[in-house]
């Protein structure tokens, strides 16, 4: 977005029909209106999540899920939002007031706040950052101290050791999850989105576009690998099971949201959804292609030069409107727009292929214990992703 | 070292009224309501850090009376409570307490009526295991064969709906015999269930007999030897998961049980060591493919004839005593019936499985974590119905 | 990209802003860490402290180094210290300052020499917030260019310390068997 806004507002920028005159202002205005739509993106996340799981799940055992709220139980999730809305605001007696309202108010954060990075479809993305993969593991330790403080503010023994159990898994899978990133980074040699996306669209083994072949997991035995620490890891940081045991309703005592009812209840769940997709979309865009097939892209050009376009082809029409309709017509700005949109399904629609693939695996397995979850991190994935990485490495040196 | 429970209990609720307790050994109260199906238990349990180091069961949330009841009313009015002692295997409690007065009163039971009593008794052993199943798999956070268990677990509660009228507490087997006869559409859905129940054994097992989780949580799990088995007096799947092949249904047949040929499933430590809590999980699996066998024989041997031998309106049972074992679900079910020649029973005491195995649950717990704790209470396969009576 | 922005963010005035609500976050939750006598809240606040440090490093173009503050001090550090004070926190009475008079003066001196400075600062050079040195670069790769080039002997160095620190703490906290 920073280059389109560029393109927007600098020495080429767009002098027909919109010269803003307050361009800090103005761009202030995007930059928030983007914040609000990735904010109404992760809610819708959480709805779709809450509506997908509990129909899912009942599919999964052999009975219907929510049916009775609107047309196949789709009005559910507002049900549940309303009804959550609408409980009592508990504080325990004894907690830390301020901890304890900041607590969920930071989780979410540490999940809403890595979307900066995220990017939606090839050119629609808050935040083009050099650093993107890099940041977005970073606000995991957001994610962290918010547990933490969950865990402590309502003043609860019970509260703290799962919120300390919690807070150590997943601080722990942060590690392989890092060094399945450095394999890719190590191959695509950035850490930003574009260009491992675009690391997937070179050629491979003399096919000119690979499409599906040229995806992160097939070039590499080691990015194969990547891709299942990786997701493991993230399901772990993500708190779902089969690592959902600081959280488990079965065991004795409910982890560290247990005082939390409500809204901030809610928070907490529309963190949990926000992490799975973000674990899914980085998933898709670092190792399944992004936005690159399997539906074919279209080319699309830059919005410096869209800006070029608007200035020439709109000059000297009559309205506002016609200007638009004159801008619409060019075959070119179709094109990129078919190009986001295409990319846009590509990407959610992997993106959505994992989520499913999250829910799928709460509904089937068991919950791991805690050591043995920590076993799992430090002795089984940890190994194995110093091993791809090392493996990444000789191979680029290789081939090189 | 023994170990005075009450005066530790007291202890504790004195020390955690005043807000004293020392933070390094900590006191988990688990229950007397559970996210578990296991009933009323209260399980007080002192950690040494994660560790478990004492763990007491406080039972008598859900006692009901039932002896003194048992004493105040007929003998056939007692059948209905016995029911509701084991209120999952029903068919199997109301058939022990039977068994004993008919044994005492020396009558002679219709083949036709003891082969039912045979069907149904295996039939709801067969849904007291998939409950087990379920509710174990519920404990370790696997939410979906709990509701393939039950799944199968309607095809039997819609027969003995037909059969008794009721879902799950029957009072089907009467004194003198049974309530109703099998017709042949009875029969024909009993074929079915078993039919259904071969195809998807298999199905339980990918999901949760050979899932790595699975057996990373209940291998090598609350090991019982087959000494401490035997001293504890724990018995059914429990006891033959340590390895001792002793079950009342080979051992003292009854009921015409002797003319049946089945095996008897003991734990061989597969996945760990003898009668950890995977082998006491397996037994239970093979005892429900054991259980199919006997009502294929059962039902393909059905003899005709009556199913309830004329009794006198007002039952007197002659002077003495009797106590016949039954092989339940849970383990070695019995009623000691003293009777003085009156309408009503002198004492009834019964001797519950669950009672006997539920015991043996602090020394096992001793040294495991605490999130082990559930799953060795899940693979003891409790019903507070029955041991608090 | 990120690059350009930053010209753009300077540019366009967003940056004074930034800077000041930034410097606002760092003085009032270091306050509050330093002086506050209930040391949960004291350890909860460091975090929006170093969060501040993170947020400066943006302004100044240093992106990789902003998220590697984030990961290692907020991630890392702060972590350990939250996870310190919660599993030792029994006090249920707040902490107590040292009463001392020689360093209360000591602590008056140093106050009034940094003001004077920062109001020096403030007076002398231009808005605090336009790096005037900012050069358009790719910060992590020429970063990784001269870690593994011309600092390299530092760098292996310093991983050797910490190589160190870890056996000495895990040989620290081994059981005495």
């Amino acid at each position: 977005m920073n280059d389109f806004i560029q393109s927007l507002f600098g020495p080429n920028g767009v002098n027909v029909w919109i010269a803003p005159s307050s361009t800090w202002l103005l761009a202030t205005i995007l930059f928030t209106g983007a914040g609000i739509v990735v904010f109404v993106w992760v809610a819708l996340m959480s709805v779709i999540g809450t509506y997908a799981e509990r129909r899912v799940a009942g599919y999964m055992q052999g009975r219907l899920g929510p049916n009775r709220v609107g047309w196949f139980g789709v009005l559910q999730p507002i049900a549940d939002g309303i009804k959550l809305l609408g409980k009592e605001d508990l504080i325990p007696a004894g907690a830390a007031k301020w901890l304890f309202r900041l607590a969920p108010i930071l989780v979410f954060c540490g999940v809403l706040i890595p979307y900066a990075a995220l990017p939606f479809s090839p050119r629609l993305v808050v935040s083009d950052m050099a650093v993107a993969i890099y940041y977005i593991l970073a606000f995991e330790a957001l994610e962290v101290v918010g547990v933490l403080m969950a865990g402590w503010a309502p003043n609860s023994k019970w509260s703290l050791y799962g919120g300390m159990r919690l807070a150590a898994q997943m601080l722990s899978y942060e590690i392989p999850m890092g060094l399945a990133l450095v394999v890719i980074v190590l191959f695509a040699g950035s850490l930003n989105f574009q260009q491992i996306v675009a690391w997937q669209q070179t050629p491979m083994m003399g096919i000119e576009d690979p499409n599906i072949l040229g995806w992160g997991i097939f070039r590499s035995p080691a990015c194969f690998v990547a891709f299942f620490i990786f997701f493991i890891g993230g399901l772990a940081s993500a708190k779902r099971a089969p690592f959902d045991l600081p959280e488990a309703e079965s065991e004795l005592v409910a982890g560290y949201h247990t005082e939390y009812s409500g809204m901030r209840f809610a928070f907490f769940f529309m963190a949990e959804y926000g992490a799975m997709y973000l674990v899914s979309a980085l998933t898709a865009i670092l190792f399944l292609g992004g936005w690159y097939g399997p539906l074919p892209l279209p080319e699309g050009i830059s919005p410096a030069s869209l800006v070029e376009l608007w200035n020439t082809n709109t000059a000297g029409q009559e309205s506002f409107w016609s200007a638009c309709q004159a801008f619409i017509s060019a075959p070119v700005v179709l094109t990129t727009a078919g190009a986001e949109l295409i990319g846009f399904i590509n990407l959610a629609g992997k993106a959505l292929i994992l989520f499913f693939t999250m829910i799928w695996i709460r509904w089937t397995l068991p919950r791991i214990r805690i050591d043995q979850v920590m076993h799992l991190c430090l002795k089984v994935l940890l190994p194995l992703s110093m091993i791809a990485a090392l493996g990444a490495a000789i191979q680029i040196v290789i081939m090189n | 070292m023994a170990l005075n429970t009450e005066k530790f209990i007291s202890q504790v609720n004195d020390l955690s009224a005043q807000g004293n307790l020392h933070t390094e050994e900590i006191l988990v109260n688990m229950g007397p309501q559970h996210p578990s199906t296991h009933g009323v238990l209260r399980l007080v349990i002192q950690t040494d850090g994660e560790l478990v180091a004492q763990a007491f069961p406080q039972v008598g949330f859900l006692h009901r009376c039932f002896e003194k009841i048992a004493e105040s009313v007929t003998y056939r009015q007692v059948v209905p409570y016995t029911d509701r002692l084991d209120y999952i295997a029903s068919m199997n409690n109301a058939l022990a307490y039977v068994l004993g007065v008919e044994k005492l009163m020396q009558i002679e039971i219709f083949p036709r009526a003891q082969y039912i009593r045979v069907i149904v008794a295996e039939l709801n052993r067969i849904a007291s295991h998939l409950v087990a199943f379920g509710t174990y798999g519920l404990d370790l956070g696997a939410f979906t064969p709990f509701l393939y268990g039950f799944r199968e677990r309607e095809l039997i509660l819609s027969i003995f709906e037909e059969l008794s009228g009721a879902r799950l507490l029957y009072h089907y087997p009467r004194i003198g015999g049974v309530a109703k006869d099998i017709d042949a559409k009875i029969a024909a859905d009993i074929r079915a269930f078993i039919k259904t129940m071969r195809r998807t054994w298999p199905e339980y097992n990918a999901l949760l007999t050979e899932n790595q989780i699975f057996i990373k949580r209940s291998a090598n799990i609350g090991v019982i030897s087959a000494e401490n088995a035997i001293s504890y007096g724990l018995t059914g799947p429990c006891l033959r998961a340590s390895g001792v092949a002793f079950d009342i249904r080979k051992a003292q047949p009854y009921s015409s049980y002797e003319k049946f040929d089945f095996n008897i499933p003991t734990g061989q430590g597969t996945k760990g060591q003898v009668c950890d809590c995977w082998d006491r999980y397996w037994v239970r699996m093979c005892e429900i493919q054991e259980s199919l066998k006997i009502i294929e024989q059962a039902l393909d041997s059905l003899p005709e004839g009556e199913i309830r031998a004329k009794l006198p309106a007002v039952l007197k049972l002659p002077a003495g005593n009797v106590y016949l074992p039954c092989e339940n679900p849970r383990g070695e079910l019995g009623f000691f019936i003293i009777s003085d020649f009156q309408p009503k029973a002198l004492r009834i005491k019964m001797r519950a499985p669950s009672f006997c195995n539920l015991s043996i649950v602090n020394k096992i717990c001793r040294g495991v974590l605490v999130a082990d704790v559930v799953a060795i209470v899940g693979s003891l396969d409790i019903v507070l119905g029955e041991i608090d009576r | 990209m990120e690059q350009d922005s930053l010209m753009l963010y300077q540019t366009y005035g967003g940056a004074n802003i930034s800077f000041w609500l930034i410097t606002l976050l760092v003085l009032i939750s270091g306050g509050i860490a330093a002086l506050s006598t209930n040391i949960v809240r004291a350890a909860f606040s460091l975090f929006f402290t170093l969060f501040g440090l993170a947020g400066y490093f943006v302004l100044l173009g240093s992106d990789f180094i902003a998220v590697t503050q984030i990961i290692v001090y907020v991630g890392g550090i702060l972590v350990l210290l939250i996870f310190g004070v919660l599993l030792t926190n029994k006090q249920k009475q707040p902490l107590e300052s040292p009463r001392s008079w020689p360093l209360f003066v000591f602590a008056t001196v140093c106050l009034i020499a940094l003001t004077a400075v920062m109001v020096y600062c403030a007076c002398v050079f231009p808005s605090p917030a336009i790096n005037q040195n900012y050069v358009a670069i790719n910060t992590a790769y020429t970063l990784g260019r001269m870690l593994s080039g011309s600092y390299v002997i530092i760098f292996e160095l310093a991983a050797v310390f910490l190589l160190l620190g870890l056996i000495g703490a895990a040989f620290l906290v081994r059981r005495a068997d």
